[in-house]
Order: structure tokens, then C-alpha cells, then sequence
């Protein structure tokens, strides 16, 4: 029970985060929930202009983000299923997903959600490499081919370190593109000064809403799992019951982190925004250095 | 064999009947009717090949200068010929209702049909020769009859320019071809695949100066970078069936060259797989970022073959190093992943073609900044599209995602002796997911900016839906490529034989099976969530009210203010200018209220033929510069031109010419 409402409690733990940064109280954890239930219980308005497309994509995101927490370790010690190269299989569910979202997008015809479509076309194509060079320096240290593999591993040597620390801020920087957080995109506007993911689902309204705020809710979900999965110093061995509190505590604190991270900065402006992307390449790039420098090349 | 020749000599009849008989509904018969026949007689001598039999071999003596021409249809050649000609006849089949309104006007189609029935047969040549000069004629025979097929709109000056763009650097190719071939013939002495494999199997600078060559011009043939400028242009004047055919088909000759000649080297050496790959890779990056801000729609295809290229390419490259390092499971991933690339490039690559043919059909125009909204009044179309634009991003569960998967398990496997050379793969790994990302966003512009939202030009209009005869090809490619992404095993099961001439065998394949068979549950997993989900969200859906779209309060929105193609690619071309750089064209006034109306054109040139050309130029200039610093002598310059006649005849007959 607990487990199906995490996503939303993360969700709700950055917002709530957030609130108290700002001095106030903030919403009730569980907020999201309340609001995918009354979304589910709205009729939607569709445009004129839209066809299948628009109704069917939410759906097509949200499966795809469903698939993809098969092989995401989120309660810790293991994921639902593991093997060679889930992590190709990851990214490619989340291209997926976000190719769904952008086709919902451009299927209204309004220039606004045009224009999200398009910045976050070019803002995935950065990360992606990023998301690559990490699993493999943390493949090649370890010698798997899987996620599971690849976040188990522990540090035992000072390249190793390096490796582990780069990844861990190459990761975040992907989650925080991923999952539309600051400095990448301000999720509480669509404004086009400040907006990438908001503005494509401008348009979306009853259960397709429900649909996608339920797919970005998951997707933070595994993104921050992920990064939890790799500070955890018991994933994959040792005790499970340790493990599994450990990771869920470091969710939360991951969580508290992003919201902070929203709270204490705004977004970069667009023109430069490339450059901090970029900047998960240069960190994935380092743990692969560090990686070849341990494995006695260079 | 025989199955094979008389498959040729029925297209050669079907060929000059095409030519002979009297209106196109019979020329369009005789080529369908023989390529089909033809068809059915090749996949029945090809099939036991593919299923493991023996290969099938046969020679000719002739007489000099040629002697004795042999012929080996092996699983390689099998693999080719198998999809080879049934897109063809689909490519037939679909240019009888592309070209029916220029048969109305009362074009003669007999020379069209009789070409495609004889790239057909240049088909057979090319995969099934073993002699260099038969080779030769098959490879030029292709060559040819593609040019031939181009200008069938040959009026338009712009046309005869690309297709002239096209020969030339065919033929450029193929003298880089006849030059490495020679000097093979000079080292063996003989015009036989077998005998060039005595030099290529020994390591020597002989063999690397021939793989250079050789490289060149395969490079050459399937548009790799630096020389694949003359696709685009190519495709964009050809009709539709004829770029779907060159793109898919008859280009991919090219790299089965490759692999064949790398049979023939055997083992090779390490450089040689890393610059494969390298190519491979420089490839993939330069097309998919030019593809990326097309807004022709057939240049941008274009340019996606050259990625497409490069990826397999990049899988060739994976299986030359392992087949250096001795690791027959790298090997049989490079190779499978490679084949399975090119197989499912053709699928795709041919749907999207056909796809956007119909829409020129429909619409006149490939422009996108002119289109949009066709998905409504073209449905079957769009649909069609939107398959093989996901399958061509590698977005999962279509086919392009399994080839992909194979390349990435070649580069991540860890299985390089080194960490540098593991690090270089991972490196190409990340590259390939940068190409991927960007394939995406080329291919939803694409499909998103031609078929979704409003028609941006209202001048445009269209005739909906082709008729059946297209659209039996789009949907036959579609339902292969559905098939080859949820069951690639299917796929595989071809190739199998394949990588066994490369002596990988059993404990290669099984890296490859072991790879895919959970991703292909996965998918199939992932199908069943999305139909099960869409179907939930339909039912939740209905009942809904229609509005216009929201426009944030502002009431005026019209279909111009949509984003555009250029627009939707605009922040990644500023982000990537070095790689292709823009040019703009503005007059806009930078008043919020304009007085007068203004304008703004943006083009992407091909930064690399720029290059090429400016390098070309400068050394045109020196040349000439040189020239004319010679004094001219008349009255000498008869007796230096004998002079320089009597020393080359002098080193001719102390060379051996008889």
C-alpha cells in the first residue's frame, strides 16, 4: 500500500519542502493523490483540432514509465526484473515517454505547447549520453551489464570514489531534467520564460491529466530511486530489511535535497541552460576516465 | 544456381517486354508479373541457403579476356537477395499508382518498369558474382539504371542536377572500385573473389592500401560522412519509390561489398575496426544533426539513411574488433546487430518514403513548413507514418530499437582486453545514445509538423488517402517492421547463418539470443500495457466536450503562429551551429507592432560538401595558378607531347603488355 502511494509521497515531500522554505505550511503529503482522484472523476474537454493522438498518448507514457519501474530498483535491495542492458531499455521507455508527450503536444496546434515540444527535444538529447557513459564506467567497475549491477557496486578504491561521486551528480542532473525540476524547468508554471514540461500538457484535462501528472510523479520516482540505489551502501547485499529502510530513507532525503535545490535557485536562463546539462556529460565522462584509469589504462 | 539465371533471364524479358508492349497498364503488368515470377524462383533457390544448407556455386568458362566467371550464392548473398527483391516488386508495385497521373498525361512508363525489373537483375549480379569484372557490370548496371530512374521528372533542371550530382560521384566510386580491384588482379593475376582473398588474408601495407580503396568506395556507394552529400539531393528529386528503393535497397549493396571483402581479409587488423567504427560513428552524428533541421521532407529521410548507415556501420566496426580479439560473441553482436540494422533500415526507411511520396501526391508539396494537419484528412497515411517514424528513432517496441540494442550490447559488453578500448566503446556507446535522442526529435518534427495541428499553409490542399496500390506496400513494411521489433528472433533466425561464415558459430549466437530474448518479452510486455491502458483511458474519455484549443486568454490564435519546422529545431541547431551551420535571411523590422510585413528565411547547407568543395576549389586554383605560370611554346609542344608518347609506350611494353 505503501509502496504504490511513493510516488506521490515524493511528490508531496519536495512540495512540502518547497512550502516550508517559502515559510509556509504547505499541502498535505498526499495531496497528488487527491488530485489524480478528482481529475479521474472530471469529463475532459478536447480541442478541435486534436485527434487520437492527444487522447491516447498520456496512456502511452504512463505504460511506458510502468514498464520502465520493472527495472529500477525501488524498494532497495532488488528490482522486479534484471538483465543485461535494462539500463538501454530505461532510456529508450523514457525516450518513449517523452516522445508520446511531445506528439500530445504538437497535435493541439498551439504554438505554446509547440514550443515546449521543442525545447524539450533538445534538452533530452544531452542527457541521454549522459545517462549512457554513467552505467557503463559503473558497468566496466564492476564488470555486469546491468542496472543492478551497475548501482551495487561499492567504493573501494580512490578512482572508484571519483567515479561513484561523478556519477551521483551526473544522475542528479538527469533526474532534474527528467523530472522537470530547478534549475532545468520550473514545474509550477507554464510562462514561456520559465517553462519547458508545464506548457506541453497545457491542454490536457480530466483523466489524460491524471494520466500524465501520474507518469511525472513515477518518473521522479525512479529517477530519485536510481540515485538512492547508488549511495546505498547495502543494495544488492547484505540484509534486506536494511537495505530497504536505508533506500527509503534516502529517497526522503534525496527528495528534501531537490526541493531545497528548488527553493534556493531559479532556473537558468535558456540560452545557457545547455551548458549545465552538458556539465552530466563532462561528469559522466569523468567516471569513465576514472574507471579506465583504475583499470590501468591511460 | 540455375534457379537464380533463369529468375534473371525471366526479369530481362519482363524487362524488354515492359519496353515492347503498347499502354502502361500492360507495361506495368509484364514488370510486376515477371518481377514476381522471378521473385518466387530466387526465394526458392535462396531459402535452403538461409536455412543452413550449402551454398550455391557455379562456374562458366568463357572465353578471354573474362576465362572462367564464377558464381556463389552463400548465406551473405542469400540474406541481401531474400529482402532485396521483394522490395523491389513492392517499389513496382507502388510506383503504378504514384506515376498514374503523369500515365494520364500520357508519359510513357515502358523505360521506368523495364529499369526496376533490371535493378532487380542488378541485384542478382551484384550478390551473386564472384568474378570482379561481372561484379563490376552488376554494380554498374545499378548504378545506371538508378540515375536513369531519377530524372523520370527531367524537365526540371533541378532534377537533371541532382541526378547528375548522383552519377558523378557514383562513378567517382567506382573508379576508386576498379583502381583497388586492379591492383588485386596485379597481385594475384587472376579476377576471381578467391584469389584476391590470397592478398587480402595476409597482413601487408598492400592490403591496407586495398582496404582503403576499397573502404572509399563502398563508402562512397552507401553515403557514408564525408561523402554523402549526393543522397539528400538525390532523394529529394527522385519520386518517392525510387528514393525509397535507392535509400533502402540498392545503396545497402555498398556494405554487403563490405562484408564480403571482409570474408575475404579474414582476420583483420585493429586500425581497420576502429576506423569502421569511427566512420561509422562520424556518420550517424552528421546525419542525424542534419536531419534534424531539414524541412524538406525527402532531404531529411535522406540524411536519416546516412545515420541509419552509420549505425550499422558502427556494429560492423564492433565485429572487426572482435573478430581481432578473437571473441566470437562481439562478432556475432557486430554482425547480427549490423544486418538486423540494415534489414530493418530498409523496412522503415522504404514505408517512410512511401509515406511521403503519397503526401506529395496528395499535396504537391514536401515543404514542411507548408504542411500540417494531415493526419485528419489522410489518416491510413499518418498512421503509416507514425510507425516508421518510431521505428526509425529506435523508440521501443518497433524494430529499429532491437538493431540498436544488439549495437550497444557490442559496445558495452566489456569485452575489449583493454580499459582504454573499453573506454572508447563506451564512449561510441554514448555517442549512439546522443544520435538516438536526436533521431527522435527529427522524427517527431517530422511526423508532428506535417500530420499534427492545423495546415500551416492555406494554399495547400489535399486529395487524402492514396490509392490501395500504395498503400499495400506501406502496409506490408509497416506489419514487417511491428513484427521484427516484437519478434526480432524472426529476424535473427536469417542472419544466423551469416555469422556462422564468420566463424563465430554457437557460443557467438547465443550472445545475441541471450541478449534479446528478455527485451523481446519486454516489448511484447509493453504492447500488451499500452493497448490495455489506452483502451481504459478511451472509455474514460468518452463522453468528452469539444473546444478550441486553449490559447492562454488570447481568442485570435490562427495556424500561422504554430511552431514551425524551423522553429522546432531551432534551439538545437544554435546549440550545435559548428556542426551545421545556418544561414538567415531577415528583414524584420523589431517593432512589436510591425508597419510593414517582414521576412525571415533560414537554411541549413551542407557544411561538409561545402567544405570538400572549398578544399577542391583552392587546389583547382593552384593547379591553374601553376599552369599558367608554364610558358607556352607551340612550335615545342608537339614534339614534348611525343617525347611523353614514346616513354609511356616504352614503359608499357617493358611492363609486359602483350
Amino acid at each position: 500500500m505503501g509502496l504504490a502511494l511513493l510516488p506521490w509521497l515524493m511528490v508531496g515531500l519536495i512540495n512540502r519542502t518547497k512550502a516550508r522554505w517559502a515559510g509556509r505550511l504547505g499541502p498535505p503529503l498526499l495531496q497528488s493523490v487527491y488530485d489524480v482522484l478528482r481529475l479521474c472523476r472530471k469529463r475532459p474537454v478536447y480541442s478541435e483540432t486534436t485527434t487520437a493522438i492527444f487522447r491516447l498518448t498520456p496512456y502511452v507514457g504512463l505504460a511506458a514509465t510502468l514498464a520502465a519501474a520493472l527495472v529500477v530498483p525501488i524498494i532497495g535491495f532488488r528490482p522486479l526484473w534484471s538483465f543485461s542492458f535494462d539500463f538501454i531499455w530505461l532510456a529508450y521507455l523514457w525516450g518513449l515517454g517523452r516522445a508520446a508527450l511531445m506528439l500530445g503536444a504538437l497535435d493541439t496546434g498551439s504554438s505554446f505547447e509547440g514550443m515546449g515540444a521543442s525545447r524539450e527535444a533538445t534538452f533530452a538529447t544531452l542527457v541521454e549520453p549522459a545517462l549512457l557513459l554513467v552505467m557503463g564506467a559503473l558497468g566496466a567497475t564492476t564488470g555486469t551489464t546491468s542496472l543492478m549491477g551497475a548501482v551495487s557496486q561499492g567504493a573501494h578504491s580512490i578512482e572508484a570514489l571519483v567515479a561513484w561521486g561523478a556519477s551521483l551528480f551526473a544522475l542528479l542532473v538527469v533526474v532534474q531534467a527528467e523530472g522537470a525540476r530547478m534549475p532545468v524547468d520550473d514545474p509550477t508554471t507554464h510562462l514561456e520564460l520559465t517553462m519547458i514540461h508545464e506548457v506541453m500538457v497545457l491542454d490536457h484535462s480530466g483523466p489524460e491529466l491524471a494520466a500524465i501528472q501520474t507518469t511525472a510523479a513515477l518518473k521522479l520516482t525512479l529517477g530519485v530511486s536510481l540515485i538512492a540505489a547508488l549511495l546505498n551502501p547495502w543494495t544488492g547485499s547484505g540484509p534486506a530489511a536494511t537495505g530497504l529502510v536505508v533506500h527509503l530513507l534516502l529517497m526522503v532525503m534525496i527528495a528534501v535535497v531537490i526541493g531545497t535545490i528548488e527553493s534556493l535557485w531559479a532556473r537558468f536562463q535558456l540560452p545557457v541552460l545547455h551548458r549545465y546539462l552538458f556539465m552530466a556529460v563532462v561528469g559522466g565522462a569523468v567516471a569513465l576516465l576514472a574507471t579506465t584509469w583504475q583499470g590501468g589504462g591511460l | 544456381m540455375l534457379g537464380l539465371t533463369i529468375a534473371g533471364a525471366v526479369l530481362l524479358v519482363g524487362a524488354l517486354c515492359a519496353l515492347a508492349l503498347p499502354n502502361n497498364r500492360a507495361r506495368a503488368a509484364a514488370a510486376l508479373s515477371t518481377q514476381g515470377l522471378a521473385l518466387v524462383i530466387t526465394l526458392g533457390s535462396v531459402f535452403p541457403v538461409l536455412a543452413g544448407g550449402p551454398a550455391l556455386a557455379e562456374s562458366w568458362a568463357l572465353s578471354y579476356p573474362l576465362d572462367v566467371v564464377s558464381g556463389e550464392v552463400d548465406a551473405l548473398s542469400s540474406f541481401f537477395i531474400a529482402w532485396s527483391l521483394p522490395m523491389t516488386l513492392l517499389g513496382t508495385l507502388y510506383a503504378v499508382g504514384y506515376l498514374q497521373r503523369s500515365f494520364e498525361e500520357g508519359r510513357n512508363g515502358g523505360p521506368h518498369f523495364a529499369l526496376l525489373n533490371i535493378i532487380a537483375l542488378s541485384f542478382l549480379i551484384i550478390y551473386g558474382s564472384r568474378h570482379a569484372i561481372i561484379f563490376l557490370l552488376g554494380w554498374e548496371l545499378a548504378a545506371v539504371s538508378a540515375w536513369l530512374l531519377v530524372i523520370w521528372d527531367y524537365k526540371n533542371q533541378k532534377v537533371r542536377f541532382s541526378a547528375f550530382n548522383y552519377l558523378v560521384s557514383t562513378h567517382v566510386g567506382l573508379l576508386v572500385l576498379v583502381a583497388a580491384f586492379m591492383y588485386l588482379h596485379g597481385q594475384t593475376g587472376s579476377m576471381d573473389f578467391a584469389a584476391f582473398g590470397r592478398t587480402l588474408g595476409v597482413s601487408s601495407g598492400g592490403r591496407s592500401f586495398v582496404f582503403l580503396l576499397l573502404g572509399a568506395s563502398f563508402a562512397l556507394k552507401s553515403a557514408f560522412f564525408p561523402v554523402h552529400s549526393w543522397l539528400p539531393r538525390a532523394h529529394s528529386a527522385a519520386p518517392a519509390h525510387v528514393s525509397a528503393l535507392m535509400s533502402g535497397v540498392i545503396h545497402k549493396a555498398g556494405l554487403f561489398a563490405f562484408l564480403r571483402f571482409t570474408l575475404l581479409i579474414g582476420e583483420p587488423e585493429e586500425w581497420m575496426g576502429w576506423l569502421v567504427l569511427l566512420f561509422g560513428a562520424l556518420s550517424a552524428l552528421f546525419g542525424v544533426v542534419y536531419a534534424a533541421s531539414q524541412r524538406d521532407l525527402k532531404r531529411l529521410l535522406g540524411y536519416s539513411s546516412t545515420e541509419n548507415v552509420g549505425i550499422a556501420a558502427m556494429g560492423f566496426g564492433v565485429a572487426y574488433l572482435g573478430l581481432c580479439w578473437d571473441q566470437p560473441a562481439l562478432v556475432a553482436l557486430g554482425i547480427t546487430g549490423g544486418l538486423l540494422h540494415i534489414l530493418n533500415h530498409a523496412l522503415f526507411k522504404c514505408l517512410l518514403f512511401y509515406a511521403a511520396g503519397a503526401v506529395y501526391r496528395s499535396t504537391h508539396t514536401v515543404d514542411l513548413e507548408r504542411l500540417g494537419g494531415l493526419l485528419r484528412r489522410m489518416p491510413r497515411t499518418g498512421w503509416l507514418f507514425l510507425v516508421g517514424a518510431l521505428a526509425i528513432a529506435g523508440i521501443p517496441p518497433m524494430n529499429g530499437f532491437m538493431s540498436e540494442l544488439l549495437v550497444y550490447a557490442g559496445l558495452l559488453g566489456q569485452t575489449a582486453p583493454g580499459s582504454v578500448e573499453n573506454a572508447a566503446l563506451v564512449s561510441a556507446a554514448a555517442l549512439l545514445g546522443f544520435v538516438g535522442s536526436v533521431s527522435a526529435l527529427a522524427m517527431v518534427r517530422a511526423f508532428g509538423v506535417a500530420f499534427l495541428g492545423s495546415p500551416r499553409d492555406s494554399a495547400v490542399t489535399d486529395h487524402g488517402d492514396p490509392p490501395a496500390t500504395m498503400l499495400l506496400p506501406m502496409g506490408l513494411h509497416a506489419a514487417g517492421v511491428v513484427l521484427l521489433g516484437l519478434a526480432p528472433s524472426v529476424g535473427v533466425a536469417f542472419i544466423r547463418p551469416v555469422v556462422v561464415l564468420f566463424h563465430s558459430g554457437a557460443a557467438g549466437m547465443a550472445a545475441v539470443d541471450d541478449v534479446l530474448s528478455p527485451l523481446q518479452w519486454a516489448c511484447r510486455g509493453l504492447v500488451v500495457g499500452i493497448v490495455v491502458l489506452g483502451l481504459v483511458g478511451w472509455r474514460l474519455g468518452r463522453g468528452a466536450r469539444r473546444h478550441v484549443t486553449w490559447g492562454c486568454g488570447y481568442t485570435a490564435a490562427n495556424p500561422r503562429m504554430q511552431y514551425t519546422g524551423s522553429s522546432f529545431s531551432q534551439p538545437f541547431v544554435e546549440i550545435f551551429e559548428s556542426l551545421s551551420p545556418q544561414r538567415w535571411r531577415v528583414k524584420l523590422s523589431g517593432k512589436i507592432f510591425p508597419p510593414a510585413s517582414g521576412h525571415l528565411e533560414v537554411h541549413v547547407a551542407d557544411a561538409v560538401e561545402g567544405r570538400i568543395f572549398e578544399v577542391l576549389g583552392r587546389g583547382e586554383q593552384l593547379f591553374v595558378r601553376a599552369a599558367a605560370a608554364i610558358p607556352e611554346q607551340p612550335r615545342y609542344a608537339f614534339g614534348a607531347g611525343l617525347v611523353v608518347l614514346v616513354v609511356l609506350v616504352g614503359l608499357l611494353v617493358a611492363g609486359g603488355v602483350p
